[in-house]
């Protein structure tokens, strides 16, 4: 199933952190998108990570999952590794790039792949469980078909033209364990790049995350009594009752109110 | 005879002053004493002064202590009367001095409670320097007015229901062009938030995502990872964390739409690269108690296992039940809803034949609508029921299921 429109695929990957221990690890959803690259089995795969010289080691589980080399484009800290990425992109040309969706060290904002798309002139999808080559006849120049994740596990279909950047969902299908000795066979290719140091990020203020009360919903205004009732008694349904139904009658009560509430067509 | 003064109800210099007349050659004195005089200002009333302070008499008496005397008399009587409806007073912002848009998600085309805590963050921003909220959303902006929109933009309405996200990029970068405003807040849904990237990056501006607090010259994010907290002054471009705002209550905005000098149908030039965007079908049974949105439970109440699956399939409902059930074995324990099961936060519940335990209703309060049925007319259940039916389970199921397959065909 190697086809022409996935022959040419790259993934980025970058440093996960450990929620509790705080160690670097392989970053959640950057594994998958990995997963996804390898279970293509695309005819060129190239998966690159810009950062540090330093960080190389902690790289070494994505090269346990089965990847044999690893392209590091060797920055200096700090540095924003957008334009880096950009300019390593344009020269392999490749037609599909898988991300994560937000890292899990550094901003952590998520913009990587919106920026790599407007710089690299590609349609990008966020949130994808599963990609495929389109199956119309036509499919010859660039077409694939996606399904991304929505919120309550619904799932969108998508057809999408030309190149592609793609964020992966967690709920795409897991990433594979990572094996020491393949990691540790790996090869990790450093390639100087050049990149200007972030500003924005030196400008801002950096502390421990301390927990946030959570938000209550206390309602304002109206008498105390009002505020009272809202804040102690629970909800409870002032509905409809119907006692001793027929069946029929019961059951087209629930289905006119499923039906009223959106729920069946 | 602590205070003499109040316990007098004359007060003989008041009084003589009021008696005294200055027209003559000398002054004189009235022989009668002049009604007002009578009455010494430093007396408290206390019965008058709760008859003022009273605003309403049912269901029990309210005072409010704080009300000048003045306008008391007239409106404790009308307050006694009418069971008094605060009335929000309009706010209008005549010439606001910059603008913060509000792109809202408004999906299925209600306005959600993120969309109003992306308003109520909005307002934060407006309110500090006489600024006006702009909403930008499909629809019409009369359900915003109370949530804190001075202005409205309205959107094609057939935005509601396509995937157009290249499209709504383009129209929000229009209108950054044209109303030049302050800040742009998002929402940081999965559509609010990739709206705002694709927005920023096609800006090329730096976007401050999912801020968590926000003040005039301050906005703080969760960064690597969530164990940063990242703190910078207010960008032009941001998106408000989910349940990081109290939505407002309580305000009144005019929300009248902003009249523009060119439409924003912007978009429509470009190319869309996204197409044949469709819904999947998901199988329900394979979604998690706490995703899905309509949930079908059974209790100990439901003895037909037969049809309660069949009932499952025709509706397109997840299958749950309670403890005792999933005890049983009658369901795999990740479908149990409750206290030691899933908090479900699901649209619609459907219930079958279950009591209503404290612990399993614990596990239902974040939904909206309760649907019950039960043979005991006093179970928990049927109160906390929007629907309650008082019937044998096992007869509305096979009824209920009938009906639907009645439906399909026709
Ligand atoms: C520490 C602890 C944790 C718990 N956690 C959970 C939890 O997470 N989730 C949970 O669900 N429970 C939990 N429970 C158990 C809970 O207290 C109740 O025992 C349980 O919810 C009762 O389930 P039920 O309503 O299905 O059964 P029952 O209490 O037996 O109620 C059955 C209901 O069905 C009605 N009925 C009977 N026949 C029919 C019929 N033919 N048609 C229609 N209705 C009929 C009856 O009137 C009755 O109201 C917990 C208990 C403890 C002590
Ligand atoms: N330094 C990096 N090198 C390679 N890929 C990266 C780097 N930083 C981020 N990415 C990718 O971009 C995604 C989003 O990152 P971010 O925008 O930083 O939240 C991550 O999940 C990675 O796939």
């Amino acid at each position: 199933m190697t086809d022409a429109a996935m022959g040419n695929v790259a993934v980025l990957l970058s440093i996960g952190r450990h929620p509790v221990s705080g160690r670097s690890r392989r970053a959640a959803t950057d594994a998958q998108a990995l997963e996804m690259a390898l279970a293509l089995r695309p005819r060129r795969l190239t998966a690159i990570h810009a950062g540090p010289a330093a960080d190389a080691e902690a790289l070494r589980a994505y090269l346990g999952m089965g990847l044999e080399r690893l392209t590091l484009l060797v920055l200096p800290e700090g540095a924003d590794p957008v334009e880096a990425l950009i300019t390593h992109l344009r020269h392999l040309a490749p037609s599909l790039v898988l991300t994560g969706r937000q890292a899990e060290d550094g901003e952590s904002s998520g913009m990587l792949p919106y920026l790599i798309a407007r710089g690299l002139d590609a349609a990008i999808v966020p949130d994808v469980v599963r990609i495929g080559p389109a199956d119309t006849p036509d499919a010859t120049y660039g077409k694939a078909d996606l399904v991304q994740a929505l919120p309550r596990g619904q799932r969108r279909a998508l057809t999408v033209t030309g190149r592609l950047i793609a964020t992966v969902h967690p709920s795409a299908p897991p990433a594979r364990a990572s094996a020491f000795g393949p990691a540790r066979r790996g090869v990790i290719e450093p390639v100087a790049a050049q990149a200007a140091a972030d500003l924005f990020l030196s400008d801002c203020e950096h502390r421990p995350w301390r927990p946030k009360p959570k938000l209550m919903r206390v309602k304002r205004g109206g008498s105390a009594l009002d505020r009272l009732k809202a804040a102690t008694e629970s909800k409870s349904g002032k509905g409809q009752l119907l006692i001793n139904p027929t069946a029929e009658a019961g059951a087209l009560a629930i289905y006119d109110n499923l039906v009223e509430q959106g729920i069946l067509p | 005879m602590t205070s003499p003064q109040i316990r007098h109800r004359v007060d003989p210099r008041a009084e003589r002053a009021a008696r005294t007349i200055l027209t003559g050659q000398r002054p004189r004195l009235l022989r009668q004493p002049v009604a007002t005089a009578t009455v010494n200002e430093r007396r408290r009333d206390p019965r008058a002064i709760r008859d003022a302070a009273l605003v309403q008499r049912q269901p029990r008496p309210r005072y409010d202590w704080a009300r000048d005397a003045a306008s008391a008399g007239t409106t404790a009587a009308v307050g006694v009367a009418v069971a008094n409806a605060p009335v929000i007073p309009l706010q209008v912002i005549a010439e606001p001095a910059y603008l913060v848009l509000a792109m809202l998600d408004r999906p299925g085309g209600e306005v959600s409670e993120h969309d109003r805590q992306v308003i109520a963050a909005a307002r934060l921003l407006a309110d500090a320097g006489g600024g006006a909220v702009v909403t930008v959303a499909t629809g019409s902006g009369e359900a915003l007015a109370e949530a804190g929109s001075d202005r409205h933009v309205a959107l094609p309405d057939g935005w509601a229901d396509d995937y157009v996200p290249e499209r709504r990029a383009a129209a929000a970068a229009a209108l950054m062009a044209s109303l030049s405003p302050r800040h742009i807040l998002f929402p940081d849904s999965p559509d609010g938030g990739d709206l705002a990237r694709r927005v920023a990056a096609a800006a090329g501006e730096r976007l401050f995502a999912g801020v968590q607090s926000l003040g005039p010259d301050r906005a703080t994010r969760q960064s690597a990872g969530g164990s940063l907290e990242t703190g910078h002054r207010p960008t032009r471009l941001m998106t408000v964390a989910a349940d990081a705002f109290a939505p407002l209550d309580g305000v009144r905005h005019e929300a009248r739409p902003l009249d523009l000098a060119t439409p924003v149908v912007a978009g429509e030039e470009v190319l869309p690269r996204l197409g044949c965007a469709r819904r999947l079908a998901v199988d329900p049974d394979a979604l998690s108690l706490s995703e899905t949105d309509f949930i079908l439970s059974a209790g100990n109440g439901v003895t037909d296992w037969q049809s309660f699956a069949e009932l499952g399939e025709a509706l397109g409902a997840t299958r749950a039940g309670s403890r005792v059930v999933c005890d049983a074995g009658h369901l795999p324990r990740e479908r149990q809803v409750g206290a030691s099961g899933t908090v479900v936060s699901a649209r619609c519940y459907l219930a079958f034949g279950i009591a209503g335990a404290p612990q399993h209703l614990q596990g239902i309060t974040g939904v909206k609508h309760v649907i019950a049925i039960n043979t005991d007319l006093h179970a928990e259940m049927i109160k906390r029921a929007d629907l309650s039916i008082v019937a044998d389970a096992q007869e509305i199921m096979p009824a209920l299921i009938r009906l639907i397959r009645e439906r399909r065909h026709d």
